[in-house]
């Protein structure tokens, strides 16, 4: 091996994958490389940088750089500008790449070649390919390889992303070529100073050569999209799709979760026996196990809401529902692209603050990010699904909805119209009235199960790590002390009552107190703030260590029992609002350059919480007779 | 062929309409994005034929430019001149 690694040239070459947003490239790059990635940020932005590195079947080794999607050179995004500064070879601690492979939709020449055509004002090294020709094929669309290769200066090869050895052309190319010397890049003004109307008239001239559309097969999307798109129907459309994923949050979760209950409650005793009575039993049955436990059960939740979210992306949806969405948005201040980093919050918040980077205006873009934490992310979920379960009868309304699942879907509808009214607020005063979208409605695609297994895998990983170290951590630094120092003689109240977590929750409890939380509640929202399904960990290791239950009694009959109702909807309404997420916080400053937009955020949503769970307490009180 | 065909803005089209680019109008600044040359470099260039596919009542258009989809506000619909079939 030593030997061979002499022989061959020391310098990898490195190859920069662009090509327009919904051109597959993203897919051929996985493709290419398959686990050999690395993804980090760019310098000083957090826009995603993700490398890789594949040996072609000459045995060259290659890196190859997938740059953020554009529809131009001519940047309009931070995305943008990363992918033309480090193809121009202009980014400070990017290598200039050796090679462009510009990557196109077969079926979308007449967009995609404008690209093609700025890159090739540049004058490197470059390899176009024709990705998605299965697809063109079925269309009628045909196009002459040969003619193209001819009229754009450069070899084009055929791929087909999505499918394996889709990629065969592309290396065999990738071979042929020449990395011996190294060429610079020509001056951006070489793109910038050309007329939009004379690339499209070359566009043109090349389609009139090299393509012929055959016969026309109808487009499905289009015929799709009369139906989702429609005026009425589609509106329609989308609220049931929403209300499918959040039903089938909550029906479709309870086999798995009634199996990882029994799996941990039964674990729990059988590491108890082996254990025998102590300090350390306590520690790992009621620390440890039911603290993890209790956070555990929620996987199956968060994998369901994952899969309609990948669902929805993968076939094209999303983009159709920023547009129903759009005038909603726009009402309030908001750009359309606001809803993609406001439905990745969904998810998870983080994502969310860093897509917002896709918006231009900055002020657009500060009122998203602070919006974006009020989008009900799936760390609620297993709050909101515990509290549920104990405080909300399952039952049918109305004949075929759970009612349940109602309370959660009015749930999330409140974080989105309290991020609605918290946005007009902001951009009352907005000298802008009017805000760009241009969004692409991309054609319709069968979901790739593969990419959509990967993309639960990827969640479920980040779920079982965080449960394995941030929440672990949390749960036994809790136990620590919830267990110290012990009850004194003669104590009335279970030996939590008198530790340092206990004096804590007391303490806070006299704040808390007029929205009707108790201590318990108090001690569990203060490792809280670290994640906001810690909570849950944390109510479950304060009530093992209190009650003397048995660890495989599960959490929501035992607050049911402890909590009047009035509490735990004051407990859910505080969770639609609180801030209970120093990673957030901390992205939002890292986002925004500074920390004040953190504490303002911190504030402002300790402040809606208070008052909102004070009001649901205060009106439950006022209803239940108490 | 009995009346010149009127010149007038993509917003104007009901869904269904069909066009053909014209001009594109310049526009103030939009937070540091230069609406006019975007639009072109997705596709709205003088020449090109487009088509409305659908639009949401008081809310964005979906056109149909070449071979792809997008969705425009109606201010920036409102910068593309057109002259209608």
């Amino acid at each position: 091996m030593g030997v061979m690694e002499q022989e061959v040239a020391v310098r990898t070459p490195l190859v920069a994958l662009l090509g327009n947003p919904n051109c597959g490239k993203t897919a051929l790059f996985n493709r290419l490389t398959g686990s050999r990635q690395k993804v980090a940020n760019y310098a000083g932005v957090t826009i995603e940088r993700k490398e890789g590195s594949f040996k072609s079947p000459a045995g060259r080794n290659f890196r190859v750089l997938d740059l953020p999607g554009a529809y131009s050179l001519n940047a309009q995004t931070p995305d943008e500008g990363i992918t033309r500064d480090v193809v121009a070879g202009l980014r400070a601690g990017e290598q200039a790449p050796d090679a462009v492979l510009c990557v196109v939709n077969a079926t979308n020449l007449r967009l995609n070649l404008r690209l093609v055509l700025e890159l090739k004002r540049l004058g490197l090294p470059m390899v176009l390919a024709l990705n998605m020709v299965d697809v063109a094929r079925k269309r009628g669309i045909e196009i002459d390889t040969a003619r193209l290769a001819q009229e754009l200066g450069m070899p084009v090869v055929e791929t087909i992303a999505i499918q394996s050895g889709g990629e065969q052309a592309l290396l065999a190319e990738l071979d042929r070529m020449n990395f011996a010397g190294t060429v610079k890049a020509r001056p951006l003004s070489a793109i910038d100073d050309v007329p939009v109307e004379e690339t499209q008239r070359e566009v043109r001239r090349i389609l009139a050569a090299a393509v012929s559309t055959a016969k026309d097969t109808g487009n499905l999307t289009e015929k799709i999209d009369n139906v989702v798109l429609h005026p009425v129907a589609g509106p329609v459309i989308l609220a049931l799709l929403m209300f499918v994923i959040f039903q089938a949050v909550f029906s479709w979760g309870d086999l798995p979760i009634e199996l990882i209950e029994g799996g941990m409650g039964a674990f729990g005793e059988w590491v108890g026996a082996l254990l025998g009575e102590g300090m350390l039993h306590s520690l790992i049955v009621d620390g440890i196990i039911a603290g993890v436990g209790s956070v555990l059960v929620f996987l199956p939740q968060i994998l369901i809401l994952f899969f309609f979210i990948l669902l929805l992306e993968d076939v094209g949806y999303l983009p159709r529902a920023a547009f129903l969405l759009d005038r909603i948005m726009g009402s309030v201040g908001l750009s359309g692209r606001a809803f993609l980093p406001l439905l990745s919050s969904f998810a998870c918040a983080i994502p969310g603050v860093m897509a917002a980077r896709t918006i231009q205006n900055p002020r657009d873009r500060l009122v998203t990010i602070m919006i974006a934490p009020l989008m009900t992310c799936s760390a609620r979920l297993p709050v909101y699904a515990l509290l549920i379960a104990a405080f909300i009868p399952d039952r049918s309304v109305a004949g075929f909805l759970n009612l349940q699942g109602v309370v959660l879907f009015v749930l999330y509808l409140a974080g989105i119209l309290s991020a609605m009214a918290v946005a007009w607020f902001m951009k009352r005063r907005s000298e802008y009235k009017q805000h760009a979208l241009m969004l692409e409605l991309p054609a319709y695609h069968w979901p790739q199960p593969r990419a959509l297994f990967s993309g639960l895998l990827e969640r479920a990983k980040i779920f079982l790590m965080r449960v394995g170290t941030l929440i672990m951590t949390m749960m036994v630094l809790l136990w620590l002390l919830s267990s110290f120092p012990g009850a004194p003689e003669g104590a009335t109240n279970p030996p939590i009552y008198y530790s340092i977590a206990g004096m804590i929750g007391r303490a806070l409890e006299v704040i808390l107190a007029p929205i009707g939380f108790n201590w318990q509640i108090a001690i569990a929202l203060v490792p809280g703030m670290a994640a906001r399904e810690v909570a849950v960990g944390a109510l479950g290791t304060v009530y093992a260590l209190s009650g003397g239950d048995e660890v495989g009694d599960t959490l929501a009959p035992l607050i049911a029992q402890s909590w009047s109702l009035a509490t735990g909807l004051a407990l859910l309404a505080w969770y639609v609002y609180a801030p209970h997420c120093l990673p957030t916080l901390a992205t939002v400053a890292r986002e925004t350059g500074s920390r004040k937009y953190a504490w303002i955020m911190a504030g402002y949503m300790f402040g809606l919480a208070y008052v909102a769970a004070f009001i649901v307490y205060r009106v439950t009180l006022a209803f239940t007779g108490a | 062929m009995t009346l010149a065909p009127a010149l007038s803005t993509l917003d104007s089209l009901k869904a269904g309409q069909s066009a053909t680019v014209v001009h594109l109008a310049q526009h103030a600044p939009q937070g540091g994005i230069d609406v006019q040359r975007r639009l072109m470099e997705l596709g709205f260039v003088p020449g090109e034929r487009i088509r409305v596919l659908k639009r949401v009542l008081g809310g964005p258009l979906a056109v149909k430019v070449g071979e792809s989809t997008f969705a425009l506000r109606r201010f920036e619909a409102a910068m593309v001149s057109i002259k209608a079939d």
